[in-house]
């Protein structure tokens, strides 16, 4: 098994954080999570601005990002991201509530990486969640530049 | 002297009556009289002066209606009359003899000679040329030989020779007059009484014109109102002798709505025009006619007048106003109705999202609860949590369907040819783990192709085939139908039928309605909005959807599309 990637949740409910959380620990993948409030303090992140400015200089191997967030929303911070020439490369997948096609659609044209509906039933979002971390944490290599921690 | 003069006057009365009462040609005169009188009282009510008027008019044979007529009518038979007229003359002339004779006993000589003149002169204007031309003949052999000497004899001395010749001279000279003249009266007679009928025919039009309701007027070409009927009065409020004389637009205040030279130009050009104009009444209010003009010519082709009709088309106008103001309404009402349709699919849509998130909280923690303190909770307090956790289960059920509804409303739908009988084929294969183990007999009839969308007509397909699978689960072999039935022109219906627990038909209406149930979820579970979303595929598809059935008689479902 490959090391694990760092994963940048970009979610601004903190239930929602609390019950991500839960389930990647379940599996043991929460120990390199960033979790950030809202659109500006991800992209902060990305850019190592504000409280950001000190941070490690690799990148996260996935950021899990929802739509609907405070200040700068979901769909523009996708859009500056795959929109920067050295960020494009990160892997992002959509984390929301909304099926709604619009943003789906959005979503896809500004090249996200996976666009995943939080189911409602406990179960389901947890294996959801797992498979996620599994997948962008653990199996797919990330780009060059991604910090992955040896297990 | 004072006999014969008597005897003269009462001569002169018989003949004149006989002559009434029995010469065929007087019968015009009688007929003008006739004719007179029925014209006189032509226009008092009732039918049959007037029917008996257009008699006269088309055939001049009014007498024949009239049954005292009728000895009349026998005595224009034509030997009659000849007896008549000729008996005339002889009797004339006769009478005149017998006085003439009379007179000479009493010593009053030469009285033949005017006597025979009036002989002849009545036979000539009662009879007529031919009668008057036997009465001349007559009178003046009767003159040769009892008035000339020698007295008995048609041989006539020298002396009274010029006398005879005098006589005879005289006798054909007031024949002539008499004919002559008669011919000029009776002419002017039947002048008067073809201007009579001309004058009557003519003035029952007019009245016809009076009579009607309709407006009517007429103006010279310098628009001096020159006929003014009743319509004109009702409708404008002028009496015929106040419009009169008066200029017509002046009079009206006519608006027109395009140039009057443009409507003159037509008007002589093709003799006629047709439009709307705006004119005003007496009281000052306005009215919106229908205007139609007539050119009038004289013989030379010189125009020379104007005839208008005028049909207040006011209150139409008004109903089309209304009807028109109506219907933009309803257009407006239309879009406003579309708009908060919009407003309330997106609004569904919002909710149910933002309703999503809580929801998965709870769930979330529920579920974390009943790990964590799975030890220390007792059976009921683990029941409670269970029941929580089936709880928010079924609320994300109700919110993924209510979502999906809403979606149908909303969605761009693309337009294909699906074919329902692959459609139905791919569901069914879907429908096999579901229904394993359940005896089932399918019978799937030959289903058409549709032009829709297919990801909506499978949707609907699965709704109508869950709910057959669902309903027919007490059975212990259930029976599912799908197949194509008759419907209206150019209409594809597709059904789905079962033996299922089916429904009352008293509820149909409520069948199709967002979270309309009929059985309650421990029975049947479901969430109430699988057939709302069918008619609402249906209705996006511009057909409709509808249902049969009864209770524990299973329930047949009918889906309907346009023909591709």
């Amino acid at each position: 098994m490959n090391g694990l990637g760092r994963i940048l949740l970009v979610e601004d409910d903190p239930k929602d954080v609390e019950l991500t959380l839960t389930a990647l620990e379940e599996y043991n993948l929460a120990n390199e999570v960033v979790v950030v409030g809202d659109g500006e303090q991800a992209l902060d992140y990305l850019y190592r601005r504000g409280t950001f400015q000190t941070r490690t200089q690799d990148n996260p191997a996935v950021i899990l990002l929802d739509l609907k967030l405070p200040k700068v929303d979901g769909l523009e911070v996708l859009q500056q991201v795959k929109a920067d020439k050295e960020l494009k490369v990160l892997p992002v997948v959509v984390l929301t509530s909304s099926r709604e096609e619009k943003d789906m659609v959005k979503s896809y044209h500004l090249g996200v990486n996976a666009y995943v509906v939080k189911p409602v039933d406990f179960h389901e979002f947890v294996n959801g969640i797992k498979e996620l971390g599994i997948f962008w944490a653990i199996i797919n290599e990330p780009p060059p530049g991604s910090i992955r921690k040896q297990s | 002297m004072r006999l014969v003069a008597h005897v003269l006057a009462m001569t002169v009365m018989i003949a004149s009556f006989v002559t009434q009462r029995s010469s065929p040609d007087i019968l015009p005169l009688r007929n003008s009289a006739r004719l007179r009188e029925s014209t006189s009282t032509l226009y008092a009510p009732g039918s049959e002066r007037l029917r008996s008027f257009l008699l006269v008019v088309r055939g001049r044979q009014a007498t024949s209606l009239n049954p005292y007529m009728a000895p009349l009518i026998a005595l224009s038979w034509p030997a009659t009359r000849w007896i008549r007229a000729y008996g005339l003359a002889v009797v004339l002339v006769a009478t005149a003899l017998a006085l003439g004779l009379i007179a000479e006993t009493q010593g009053v000589d030469n009285l033949g000679f005017p006597l025979f003149m009036m002989a002849v002169a009545a036979t000539v204007w009662h009879a007529g040329a031919g009668p008057g031309a036997a009465a001349v003949v007559l009178s003046i052999l009767c003159f040769d030989y009892f008035f000339t000497t020698p007295h008995g004899s048609f041989y006539i001395e020298a002396a009274d020779r010029p006398l005879f010749v005098v006589f005879a001279l005289f006798e054909l000279m007031i024949g002539w007059f008499a004919s002559t003249r008669r011919r000029i009266e009776q002419d002017l007679r039947l002048a008067r009484d073809k201007l009579g009928v001309d004058v009557a025919v003519r003035t029952e039009q007019a009245r016809l014109l009076e009579l009607t309701h309709d407006t009517i007027f007429v103006r010279d070409m310098n628009d001096v109102i020159t006929y003014w009927n009743r319509g004109a009065e009702e409708l404008y409020g002028w009496t015929p002798g106040q419009a009169v004389g008066k200029l017509a637009q002046q009079l009206l205040k006519t608006v027109f709505p395009i140039p009057s030279d443009e409507i003159r130009a037509e008007l002589f050009r093709t003799e006629r025009w047709e439009g709307e104009l705006r004119k005003s009444k007496s009281d000052g209010t306005q009215v919106l006619v229908a205007s139609r003009w007539s050119l009038r010519r004289n013989e030379s082709g010189e125009p020379l007048a104007i005839l208008e009709t005028n049909n207040d088309i006011s209150e139409r106008k008004r109903d089309e106003e209304r009807i028109r103001a109506l219907n933009s309404d309803l257009k407006q009402r239309t879009i406003e109705l579309e708009a908060s349709n919009k407003e309330l699919e997106a609004f569904a849509y919002s909710t149910s999202h933002d309703l999503r998130a809580p929801l998965r909280h709870l769930a979330g923690y529920t579920e974390l609860l009943r790990k964590h303190a799975s030890s220390v909770l007792d059976e009921k307090s683990r029941r409670y949590v269970t029941m929580l956790q089936e709880s928010a289960k079924r609320m994300g059920e109700l919110i993924d369907d209510l979502l999906t509804f809403s979606r149908i409303g909303r969605a761009e739908t693309q337009n294909t040819l699906v074919s329902l009988g692959q459609l139905v084929r791919e569901i069914l294969s879907e429908f096999e783990r579901e229904t394993d183990g359940r005896s089932i007999v399918w019978r799937i009839g030959d289903l058409p192709s549709l032009h829709g969308d297919r990801a909506m007509l499978r949707l609907a397909l699965i709704n109508l085939i869950s709910n057959a699978v669902k309903f027919t689960r007490t059975r212990p072999q259930a029976e599912i139908e799908i197949g194509c039935a008759k419907g209206g022109p150019g209409e594809v219906v597709v059904f789905v039928r079962d033996n299922g627990v089916g429904f009352d038909m008293k509820y149909v209406g409520k069948l199709f309605g967002v979270f309309q149930r009929l059985h309650s979820p421990e029975t049947f579970e479901g969430t109430g909005i699988g057939l709302a979303t069918v008619q609402r595929i249906a209705a996006r598809h511009g057909g409709r959807a509808w249902a049969e059935g009864s209770v524990d008689g299973g329930a047949t479902f009918f889906f309907a599309a346009p023909k591709p």
